[in-house]
């Protein structure tokens, strides 16, 4: 027994001194990003890891983050939410209770923002999901913000857009009513498209299921039932299958998309197909000026493709949050008091100048931003066509 | 050396060491700070270090004193310590009725795990998922397990189940954009919430009834495609119910589901099914695996074991479901598909068939890895499925199959021969 105690002992300082006495309590900013590392949809946290790299050089490059004339460090902590709600929970609440991060970036879904956004809500940490669009996630949370439009402000948006551009009068829909994202948006359009034109003039409502890959059957019935051209608020993905599909039954009038077709995977798996449609989304690519363009030629050079619009968004929500932690008079080192003068900080951003547009903040922490519309070139490259504003 | 000492904690009944494993998270609660500090660790460290090792090696040496300063060493030397009058109480307790002596127990350990998930929100939650998880796979090692059938259905089950409970807490005590304003005041929500659970638990025996009828004369691959299929009937059923959510899932459930009440199910549900599979019920359920024909000839009724059996495993999983949702305080209809599934049955076979043991094995050693890996981002899938396949090879019915649970041998006092005093 003593021979153990001395062992145990002699264990101890053996072990303390070669602990290197470096690290130890630092205070450094910390942001957490919960993102869809591994999982169904591994593209959209790639493009939010590769955003938050790209922020984190730029931080380092210029010393930290200087708040009231103090540099901080950053760091930036990435937690995987396997696409799934219960893990995007687990992740939350691992980076705010024992990471203590200041801010929290995503997570991008919103099948995870609206748990995920819960659990920030209640432990007074502001979070902010680039990409969720449902009303939810922000809906009686302070502490929550997204970085995109609504969806009850993007439907309205291609509404008006396919009446101005085409003068069409008829409409068909083809939407996943398994996701909620594609039903979601589908709803909002029809709603605001019968407004316009009357009811009845939604001809067709087709719905499918995640993953179906054959659509011959939907696609028969929006060509019968006379539509002008038809809505398809799909991922990327499901939309080269149900182009291609539409062309192949002899579908000539236009298709019209939403902003999940924003991939630098689409005109890959589409092909010619997707050549001159249009699509609503949170910024355009071909074209882009200023900041927008030195982002994406950064973010091309660096990883070779053109940034999703998930990349763009992480991108402008988290400089959003490095706007907010740099407007404090100072950091108190007391996270909790910082974390709710981050949140003020945040809600009172105007006017933010993002590379996705300008942004402002609504007391739900959602942002009044422009969409753009944008055109399928020849050369696969979205080309800016229009810009909407609330 | 060793073997005496070993010698010498075998007289250690589990009292002592409950005793000693209280006395280490008190003294993490006192002590962990400052030692933290002392041995420049960022934070306590949460899942027993794995997460800051595997985030910094340099920080490994300072990790394991810590674990042997708060945990090894308080928990051995006491649990040492209080052998004699820990035995002295079990061996009274003992000779009482046995329920006096569990409960003691079971409220030493809730007591631990309490002040242990006390020091971090992380912790509380990742323990109530790990409680939910050995519900859900003791429920499916039922149907698996012990009658040898290959189910799928789980995760419908649970789905069921977290919307049946769902629905009912969200109707009755919260105001809720889908069905408007609270019927009941809100004070009784938790005293209400055990009917509730049994709610949902009832939705998915009534799945289960709907699966049973149709399939029950067949087995195997049958069987598994059948309950495959309604797993997909129950998520695209939930997927088109506007009124519940539809795809865009459910949510701001009231928060009952606290560690108390998920680990009052969690018992609830060992003893119920380690009961029920002692039972005849249980011994037929094993017949009807071993040879449905020779069971029948033994006049054992194998339609109604199956379907009994099949039933009572989904009112389970019914349960966990439900207080899953409170926990998550959200549910959508895609958190119950494959990927569920493949957790579910992974906990099973590599905890062990047929063993109540096994499956809280597989289930608290599958989720805590699943979390404690977490550092290791696109590792973590390749590190827990190679275990899985090393657990199959070695040991093809899993880490403790074919064991049973004996509470009795559990509680006892442990004394060792009078000749190796």
């Amino acid at each position: 027994m003593r021979k153990g105690a001395v062992l145990i002992l002699l264990a101890v300082a053996v072990c303390m001194v070669f602990t290197p006495s470096a690290w130890g309590k630092n205070d450094a900013i910390k942001i957490g990003i919960n993102a869809p590392i591994t999982g169904d949809n591994p593209k959209v946290g790639e493009g939010s890891k590769y955003a938050a790299e790209m922020w984190l050089e730029d931080i380092k490059a210029a010393g930290g983050i200087s708040v009231g004339g103090k540099k901080y460090d950053v760091e930036v902590i990435i937690e995987d939410n396997e696409y799934k709600a219960e893990s995007a929970v687990r992740a939350n609440t691992k980076m705010i209770t024992e990471d203590e991060v200041m801010v929290i970036v995503g997570p991008q879904s919103s099948s995870q923002a609206i748990p995920a956004g819960d659990v920030a809500n209640n432990y007074e940490t502001p979070m902010i999901s680039p990409w969720s669009t449902n009303p939810d996630t922000t809906n009686d949370r302070p502490f929550v913000f997204r970085g995109c439009f609504l969806d009850p402000f993007q439907g309205p948006v291609i509404a008006n857009f396919v009446s101005d551009q085409f003068g069409f009068t008829k409409a068909a829909v083809l939407y996943d009513v398994a996701a909620d994202y594609p039903k979601g948006l589908a709803e909002e359009f029809k709603k605001a498209w019968e407004k316009k034109n009357g009811k009845g003039s939604v001809v067709a409502y087709e719905s499918f299921t995640t993953k179906d890959a054959d659509f011959s059957s939907q696609l028969t019935n929006i060509k019968r039932s006379g539509a002008e051209f038809f809505f398809a608020p799909q991922y990327y993905s499901e939309v080269a299958l149900i182009v291609q599909q539409a062309k192949e039954l002899g579908w000539d009038k236009p298709i019209v998309g939403s902003d999940a077709w924003a991939s630098a995977d689409l005109l890959k798996l589409c092909g010619k197909g997707c050549v001159g449609l249009y699509f609503s989304t949170h910024y355009a690519a071909k074209g882009a000026k200023g900041a927008t363009k030195a982002f994406i030629d950064r973010y091309n050079s660096k990883y070779g493709y053109v940034p999703d619009d998930v990349g763009a968004l992480t991108w402008d929500s988290l400089r959003i949050v490095q706007a907010a932690i740099e407007s404090l008079p100072k950091l108190t080192g007391k996270i909790k008091k910082d974390r709710k003068a981050v949140r003020d900080a945040m809600a009172s951003i105007r006017e933010f100048d993002g590379i996705t547009g300008k942004m402002t903040f609504t007391e739900n922490g959602d942002p009044i931003k422009c969409a753009v519309i944008v055109k399928i070139t020849e050369e696969g490259e979205f080309e800016f066509h229009q810009s909407v504003c609330p | 050396m060793m073997r005496n000492m070993l010698n010498r904690f075998a007289e250690v009944p589990l009292a002592a060491w409950l005793i000693g494993a209280l006395c280490a998270v008190y003294l993490e609660q006192w002590v962990g700070d400052p030692l933290t500090e002392l041995l420049l660790l960022p934070k306590i460290p949460v899942l027993f270090g794995c997460l800051i090792v595997l985030k910094t090696p340099k920080l490994i040496p300072s990790t394991v004193v810590f674990l042997i300063l708060i945990y090894a060493v308080p928990i051995c030397v006491i649990a040492y310590a209080v052998r004699k009058p820990a035995n002295m109480i079990a061996a009274k307790l003992f000779s009482g009725p046995i329920w006096i002596s569990a409960i003691l127990h079971l409220g030493l350990l809730y007591l631990i795990l309490h002040i242990w998930s006390d020091i971090s929100a992380y912790r509380e939650l990742t323990l109530k998922f790990t409680l939910i998880a050995i519900i859900v796979t003791l429920s499916l090692n039922l149907i698996n397990g012990y009658m040898g059938e290959f189910s799928c259905s789980h995760p419908g089950f649970m789905a069921l189940g977290a919307y049946g409970a769902s629905v009912f807490s969200l109707v009755l005590f919260a105001d809720d954009k889908n069905f408007g304003e609270a019927l009941l005041p809100g004070i009784l929500g938790p005293f209400m919430f055990p009917l509730g659970l049994i709610f949902g638990g009832f939705i998915s025996a009534i799945g289960a009834l709907v699966v049973a009828i149709p399939s029950f004369r067949t087995r195997g691959d049958y069987l598994a495609i059948i309950s495959l299929a309604f797993t997909f009937i129950v998520k695209s059923l939930i997927e088109n119910l506007e009124f519940i959510g539809g795809p865009r899932g459910l949510g701001s459930q009231p928060d009952f589901s606290n560690l108390l009440v998920v680990f009052i199910w969690t018992v609830l549900c060992v003893w119920i099914i380690n009961n029920y599979v002692q039972s005849v019920y249980g011994k037929a359920t094993n017949a009807v695996r071993d040879d449905e024909i020779a069971a029948d000839a033994m006049t054992v009724d194998t339609r109604k074991t199956k379907m009994v059996t099949f039933m009572f495993a989904a009112f389970w999983a019914g349960v966990a479901g439900g207080l899953f949702a409170h926990v998550l305080r959200f549910v959508n209809p895609s958190t119950f598909g494959i990927q569920k599934l493949a957790e579910v049955l992974a906990m099973v076979y590599f905890g062990g068939l047929n063993s109540v043991y096994g499956s809280i094995v597989g289930a608290v050693s599958l989720s805590l890895l699943g979390e404690a890996l977490r550092p290791l981002e696109l590792f973590k899938w390749i590190i827990i499925p190679l275990l899985l396949i090393l657990v199959m090879i070695y040991r093809p019915t899993g880490l403790i199959a074919f064991k049973e649970f004996n509470i009795r041998n559990l509680i006892q006092p442990k004394h060792i021969p009078e000749d190796e005093v």
